[in-house]
């Protein structure tokens, strides 16, 4: 009762709220809705674009956005279901064309429907949080084309079909199959990945597991790989042709894992045409391919590097320890260089000169280089082999790269300082017999070595060469002090060596001539008087001598000889008939080189100017010697050599051995001083390791040598152990 | 497709306009003209020879005249919001807007207008949006103009103090707030610039269990990540770090006993050293911390404080800091608004203040405001009672004063869309400085 009585007394608000015709926006969307289905039926030019934007920006003022909006996605959705029936009654191979025909009509619409909904799209799908126009038309092509239960499976099916079709030959029309997939894109990133480049991995997973497998059974390796790569250059080319360029890593990952990585053992081992093989035969082509293909997969690299590091150390290994080859030493030198060229040319043709490669190469060098403990003897024999008469007629630039392989050979020594014994020797024979072809070959030589290994190294080879300059100088002023008493006595050419410098087997000098004996008197005189404090002493088992004879016939020859030879020949002057221990007790030279000298004297055909009794090859304490009058030559010149060794004998070669031990001490001993000083106080490993460190350039240094170094250290008192810790070492300074 | 003729006439609202498609394409395709112009809809109007447009002729004229000098002159008889309403009809807006001020420059600013607000109280703080917009702080309300200078709904986070907030993009603000003990209010939140709806709260959890806390100071990375300093319970102080896409917490600096983070004033990230400087400043506490993060390493890279530093006559409090990474510095300032530098390349060094009390004229206001410091653009701003003074140049001379007579102290400024907006503490007002667009010839 109160309530009605209440109401009578309100007073109604005085307003003259505008009402818009409630059919007003039933009317406006019947115009736009109009214009959509036109637009839809290719039929929009009968429309007027500036009315329609009205309507739409007025339906939008008036707030029917909301009606506008969900009117939209009904028309749009209704259109769209359309499109789809006359997609799925396409039959066949114009199933794709169809679809591609709709999409771009559809993308012609959405465009349109965009332009006179423009006022909506910039102010009421903003503030409303909606799916703007364009997006919205996507989406819904999306879910009734693209999702459709009758079209989706028909599309990838298609698709792959397609893809399948051409991966086995045939042309199929790429124009299409880009719109498609660039339909798929254009809706969003997930939709290409979901409703085709996932099947498409998968599928094309399948085609070349099985693929691979029938390449493998039937090709040879080279082969295997030509088609490896056609696949991956054509699926690369797929991708650039019809597919998102994302996709390239993806489907390339696909046909490396199938195609390589899952074979590459077979590949690489594959017999008679594996990766060993091709090596063998210097296959470029191959190898290049197996090495772009192997470095796209993961491990395929190390693959490759492993088996070429273990062939080129079998072979290596096999090639110095093989008996045959050590008898020559220039040609087992030689061999390892032709073994590194080929390996060099490989790795800079077909591995794209692959620095992992180049350190595998060179560490399965440095490896069965040093598995035989003369490379270095037979390494400076290969350099004083070419020093001596390798480089004649050869240019300065072949010479160089001669010698640059030779280092390249030196750097993978371990025993650098026995090759420095053997080149001191090599050189010291070649510079005192004045063998040396080429001093420029010579020097170039030194300076390589010194930027190898630095001063000390070569210090004393530089003290040799200066050793010979100042000889000569000598030689010329002792002649011209002399130049009144000459004569007819011999000539005489001293070299005067500085000891230390040179590796002097010291020997006692033998019984020279008394012709001789008297210019060597004389030189002596004048080199004492020219330089005080020194001692000179002879080597009379490095000289040579020049001596003129008269055979059988009046025959005259000038032989040319050994020192030693030289007195031996000398005392048949006075004598027909000398039996060996006569020789011996005249000359005093020792019984080895005797020996030797006879040998060389009596044996060799068509050197022979003496005779022995008995007649037999090997030397004998009682046998007799003559001077053979009937010894014949057509050359006036004839050089007796000394019947030695190139190569070291065996006792010489434990001498070369010792002696090299022997140096090695006072170098480990200063390397731990140098070491222990800085350090004060380090553990016996440690020493060790940095010992060997620093000394790693020289030579390896042994540990039990080293430990046997330390002794000595410490019972010098240069070093004592830790009270405390007995594995301690300190330093006393 | 009809023959392109380059010659269209309009009839706008009675009156005939003749134009060319060449002046009209300048509109961009995503403009009435532009859809008009299109292929698509061009074969039908031949016939009529005109197109119709059923709108404001004069508003058109002004448009045009901008289509095709890239100019905008607005009679004085015309309503600058008319032309606004009328330009966004025809998708015009953007031109407007570009064509409205020109590229910001400290030394050529103008004061553009000034805006009154509602809001009762001081103002906490304004940020300028990167479109030309702004939103200002007051008390537990933020409101939200637009370019034009509209405002829109405002932002509030459970009516909460607010203390800080910032633009993301020009969508989206970020809000920090004063938690309400125990209730979960207050705190961090995202939300929609044009309509002022929550879109996300953000959260803190310490030991995986969700705590309310406060949020004062933030800063966004390129990398879109927010950083804001963050109150909780005694050992909850420190720098939050959440990102921006997924909106969830992604790290956590918690502070050290003897630093300060959590009370932090000031954050800025420092994109080329990947790091961000964290300032706790006088009055918050007694002493002035700024410290470097790097996230990477969590750890703290670079320090600075004035504890135990002697205190002379004239007290030098530090009153804000700012980085300068083209100079591997920080800019500090004091009551006095005399400059302090700092090099950030070591620790440890002292500050090297620039005194410059002798320009400062005019008697000190009633109600002072702590200076505040700006860097755009190479340009250096700073601050100080009712005016702002712009510093150029490697040894920040001191180039231009900004200054206007209402509004009492200005307690907060901020750069952006090439406008410098100025919040006045006494009245409600804000100003907008723009630079003019650039002289004819």
């Amino acid at each position: 009762m109160s309530n009605s009585k209440r109401r009578n007394f309100q007073i109604e608000a005085f307003k003259h709220r505008v009402v818009v015709d409630p059919k007003y926006s039933e009317k406006t969307w019947k115009i736009l809705e109009h214009a959509i289905h036109e637009i839809y039926n290719h039929n929009a030019s009968g429309l007027s674009f500036e009315e329609l934007y009205r309507n739409a920006y007025n339906m939008v003022l008036h707030k029917f956005g909301e009606k506008l909006y969900s009117g939209l996605v009904t028309t749009m959705t209704l259109h769209l279901k359309e499109l789809s029936k006359s997609i799925e009654a396409a039959q066949g191979g114009f199933f794709l064309e169809e679809m591609n025909r709709k999409w771009a009509d559809h993308n012609k619409a959405l465009q349109m429907i965009r332009d006179i909904l423009m006022y909506m799209d910039r102010t009421f799908i903003p503030s409303t949080h909606k799916t703007p126009v364009h997006e919205l038309g996507l989406n819904l092509w999306r879910d009734n084309i693209i999702h459709s239960s009758k079209i989706q499976a028909r599309l990838l099916n298609t698709l792959l079909e397609l893809v399948h079709r051409e991966r086995t030959g045939e042309v199929i029309n790429r124009g299409l199959m880009r719109n498609v997939i660039k339909m798929l894109m254009d809706l969003g990133s997930s939709v290409y990945q979901e409703d085709f480049e996932k099947h498409f991995l998968e599928v094309s997973a399948n085609f070349y597991s099985v693929e691979s497998q029938q390449f493998i059974e039937c090709c040879d390796c080279g082969d295997y790989l030509k088609k490896a790569e056609r696949r991956l250059n054509e699926e690369m080319e797929r991708v650039s042709h019809y597919l998102d360029a994302k996709s390239e890593a993806k489907i390339t990952n696909v046909v490396e894992k199938e195609m390589i990585a899952n074979h590459m053992q077979r590949l690489v081992h594959m017999e008679n045409s594996g990766l060993v093989n091709m090596l063998v035969d210097d296959k470029y082509e191959d190898l290049g391919r197996m090495y772009s293909l192997f470095r796209r997969v993961h491990n395929g690299l190390s693959t490759i590097r492993d088996v070429m590091t273990s062939h080129i150390r079998e072979t290596g290994k096999h090639l110095v320890t093989d008996p045959e080859r050590l008898k020559d030493p220039v040609d087992f030198v030689q061999q390892l260089l032709d073994e590194k060229d080929k390996h060099d040319k490989i790795i800079s043709l077909a591995f794209n000169n692959d620095k992992t490669f180049q350190n595998a190469l060179n560490s399965s060098f440095e490896y069965f280089i040093n598995l035989n403990p003369r490379s270095p003897e037979f390494i400076s024999l290969f350099v004083d082999d070419k020093l001596r008469k390798g480089l004649k007629g050869v240019s300065e630039e072949d010479v160089e790269i001669v010698l640059d392989k030779v280092m390249m050979l030196f750097r993978y020594l371990q025993e650098k300082d026995v090759f420095e014994k053997y080149y001191k020797q090599h050189l010291a024979k070649r510079l005192l017999s004045g063998k040396t072809t080429s001093d420029d070959a010579e020097r170039s030589l030194i300076v390589k070595l010194k930027t190898e290994c630095g001063y000390q190294f070569t210090s004393k080879l530089e003290g040799m060469f200066t050793d010979m300059k100042t000889s000569q100088d000598t030689m010329q002023g002792f002649y011209a002090s002399q130049a009144s008493e000459t004569g007819d006595s011999p000539t005489l050419a001293v070299q005067v060596l500085t000891t230390g410098s040179w590796p002097t087997q010291s020997s006692a000098p033998c019984n020279l001539p008394a012709e001789i004996l008297g210019v060597c008197e004389k030189f002596r005189t004048y080199y004492l008087g020219t330089h005080t404090g020194r001692r000179l002493s002879w080597q009379t088992n490095m000289g040579t001598a020049d001596l003129k004879g008269t055979f059988g016939n009046g025959q005259k020859h000038e032989l040319n000889v050994s020192t030693y030879q030289m007195c031996i020949l000398m005392l048949f002057n006075n004598a027909d008939r000398l039996c060996y221990k006569e020789i011996e007790q005249a000359t005093e030279i020792p019984p080895s080189d005797l020996k030797r000298c006879l040998q060389s004297l009596a044996c060799v055909k068509g050197k022979n100017v003496l005779r022995k009794e008995p007649m037999s090859k090997d030397i004998g304490e009682d046998d007799a010697f003559f001077f053979n009058d009937k010894f014949a030559s057509k050359f006036y010149k004839v050089k007796i050599g000394t019947v030695v060794a190139q190569k070291e004998s065996e006792p010489e070669k434990q001498e070369t051995r010792q002696r090299v031990e022997e140096d090695r001490k006072p170098q480990i001993e200063a390397a731990i001083v140098r070491i222990m000083k800085s350090r004060r106080m380090l553990d016996h490993n440690n020493i060790v390791s940095e010992v060997t460190k620093l000394l790693q350039p020289r030579f390896l240094a042994n540990p039990v040598v080293i430990k046997k170094r330390i002794e000595s250290l410490i019972e010098r008192e240069f070093l004592e152990r830790d009270n405390v810790d007995r594995k301690m070492y300190k330093y006393l300074a | 497709m009809g023959i392109q003729r380059d010659r269209v006439r309009f009839n706008v609202g009675g009156k005939i306009f003749e134009t060319s498609a060449t002046t009209l394409a300048n509109a961009g395709r995503d403009s009435m003209f532009g859809s008009m112009l299109d292929e698509n809809w061009n074969l039908q109007s031949r016939e009529t020879d005109e197109y119709f447009i059923d709108r404001n002729p004069a508003c058109f004229s002004v448009l045009l005249d901008l289509l095709r000098t890239g100019e905008l002159h607005i009679p004085a008889k015309i309503p600058e919001k008319l032309i606004y309403r009328e330009a966004l009809y025809y998708g015009l807006l953007d031109n407007v807007r570009t064509a409205k001020w020109g590229q910001f420059d400290g030394n050529r600013l103008t004061l553009a207008g000034s805006i009154t607000g509602q809001a009762p109280g001081d103002g906490t703080a304004i940020r300028a949006g990167p479109l030309g917009g702004c939103c200002v702080a007051h008390g537990s309300m933020v409101h939200v103009y637009d370019w034009m200078l509209e405002e829109h709904s405002p932002i509030y986070l459970d009516y909460q103090r607010i203390n800080d907030v910032g633009w993301i993009d020009s969508e989206n603000i970020v809000v920090s707030a004063c938690e309400r003990l125990g209730r979960g209010d207050g705190g961090m939140g995202l939300f929609s610039s044009s309509t002022g709806d929550l879109r996300y709260k953000f959260q803190v959890s310490h030991e995986n269990q969700v705590k309310s806390f406060t949020a004062g100071a933030m800063s966004f990375s390129s990398d879109y990540r927010i950083f804001a300093s963050c109150k909780g319970r005694s050992n909850e102080y420190g720098i939050g770090v959440w990102d921006q896409v997924t909106g969830k917490q992604s790290d956590f600096f918690y502070e050290s006993p003897d630093w300060s983070l959590g009370d932090a004033d000031r954050l800025q990230w420092l994109q080329n050293s990947n790091c961000l400087l964290v300032a706790t400043l006088f009055p918050r506490k007694d002493n002035c911390y700024i410290s470097l993060l790097d996230f990477r390493v969590k750890r703290m890279v670079w320090s600075w404080s004035d504890i135990g530093a002697p205190i002379t006559v004239h007290e030098k409090r530090v009153r804000d800091a700012i980085a300068m990474e083209e100079t591997n510095s920080i800019c500090l300032v004091n009551e006095y608004e005399d400059l302090g530098f700092m090099d950030l390349r070591r620790t440890g060094g002292g500050v090297k203040w620039s005194s410059r009390r002798r320009l400062m004229k005019g008697k000190m206001p009633d109600e002072p405001c702590y200076p505040k410091l700006a860097l755009h653009g190479g340009q250096l701003f700073s601050s100080m009672n009712d005016s702002i003074s712009v510093f150029c140049g490697s040894d920040w001379v001191l180039t231009s004063r900004l200054r206007r007579s209402y509004g009492g102290s200005i307690c907060d400024f901020s750069i952006g869309g090439d406008r410098l907006f100025a919040l006045h503490s006494e009245e409600n007002v804000f100003d907008i400085w723009e630079t003019p667009p650039p002289p004819l010839i």
